[in-house]
């Protein structure tokens, strides 16, 4: 439920949040399947693996100048806040958040850190041979370090598994348990009119921010590669 | 009697094969080694560092299907480990599915050699062939 007893609802998450977040997702999905399912396509993994690159890259832009329950200053909680809210969530006393709680900005966070750790590990990576699949960036670096990135970049994976689950198990539980609509929230971009104790409502960022954001993460990512000496 | 000779016969054609396999990891890791070396300048021409070259397009899927006809004999239960092998002990609790990826890849090259007839043929054949490597060393073979 969307609307509140009076109908009223607010915005919670504005629209280039919300494409970031579902577009993540679904390169998610890709990154996984490709590995899984793409052993003789390496173009299948690697492009999701820049998109996704750009993707972190434009949200941590973003998290600077995008709309209010976006910028990390708003949701960015240390250990202490995000612990006593994890404590009061136990105790079933947690106060209502219109963007990310502490506990769920603090896995934000993680999720982007780690994706772009990912990403990165990911260019540099490859089989031992070099001959099935590499990054764009392993041609410049010596086969240890290759073999690092390539190790690192399946413990990673291993990690972002088990912070995926997570991150899923407390939006269900919010959902269903809690019965307070953060999954439909992120999805619609409107949450019911409450008392939420960070913002009553959300300030939507400017379209034209967001685009700049993604030609800025999209120069970053590529021009970056190219500049280090890595090819497509 | 007759019997008893064929078996005799059996038994010491077996023992000389034995003997003519000799170590059965180093059969393999030459099997290995020799198709790394067929593949590079085909990796690299497919990553457009190194000119297409058809002969040693052919000559890699050559050596994949006469390679691969001869290496489920070289993964012997006595073959586990030892010389300095990276074969994965999954092997031979999946035996079946680690032959039919050597039955698929000698498919997937003969299929090949008759369809790369140029540099495009060649880009969209030749990943499907390598395929079969990430296939083998993602469950087989040791992650260093």
């Amino acid at each position: 439920m969307i609307e509140d007893k009076n109908g009223q609802k607010v915005l919670a998450w504005d629209f280039p949040t919300r494409a970031f977040k579902w577009t993540l997702v679904l390169l998610v999905v890709s990154a996984w399947a490709s590995n899984k399912f793409g052993a003789s396509m390496p173009g299948w993994h690697k492009w999701t693996g820049y998109a996704i690159l750009v993707l972190v890259v434009f949200r941590i832009l973003w998290g600077f100048v995008g709309g209010s329950t976006a910028r990390f200053v708003n949701f960015a909680a240390g250990p202490g806040a995000a612990l006593s809210y994890g404590l009061a969530l136990l105790q079933g006393r947690s106060p209502k958040y219109l963007g990310h709680n502490p506990l769920g900005g603090a896995m934000v966070l993680a999720l982007i850190v780690m994706l772009g750790a990912q990403a990165v590990l990911g260019l540099y990576a490859g089989d031992e041979d070099r001959l099935i699949i590499d990054g764009p960036l392993a041609r410049t670096v010596g086969d240890s370090a290759v073999a690092f990135a390539a190790r690192w970049h399946h413990r990673v994976f291993d990690l972002l598994k088990i912070l995926i689950a997570l991150h899923i198990l407390a939006n269900l539980y919010y959902a269903f348990v809690k019965r307070e609509p953060l999954i439909k929230g992120m999805a619609t971009g409107y949450k019911p009119a409450a008392t939420y104790v960070d913002q009553a409502q959300a300030q939507a960022g400017s379209p034209m921010a967001a685009l700049a954001c993604l030609i800025a993460a999209l120069v970053i990512v590529f021009g970056g590669v190219l500049a280090l000496g890595g090819r497509f | 009697m007759m019997k008893k000779m064929l078996l005799a016969a059996a038994v010491v054609a077996m023992a000389s094969s034995a003997i003519a396999a000799g170590d059965p990891i180093a059969d393999r890791k030459d099997i290995f080694k020799g198709w790394g070396d067929a593949t590079k300048p085909n990796a690299g021409a497919l990553k457009g560092e190194a000119p297409f070259d058809l002969a040693k397009a052919q000559a890699a899927l050559k050596a994949y299907s006469d390679g691969v006809k001869k290496l489920p004999a070289l993964f012997p239960d006595t073959s586990k480990t030892g010389g300095k092998t990276e074969a994965l002990p999954s092997i031979w609790e999946n035996k079946a599915k680690f032959e039919g990826i050597f039955a698929k890849l000698d498919k997937d090259a003969t299929a090949a050699l008759a369809a790369i007839k140029d540099e495009a043929s060649f880009k969209a054949e030749f990943p499907k062939v390598l395929g079969n490597c990430k296939a083998c060393h993602d469950d087989f073979r040791e992650k260093k």
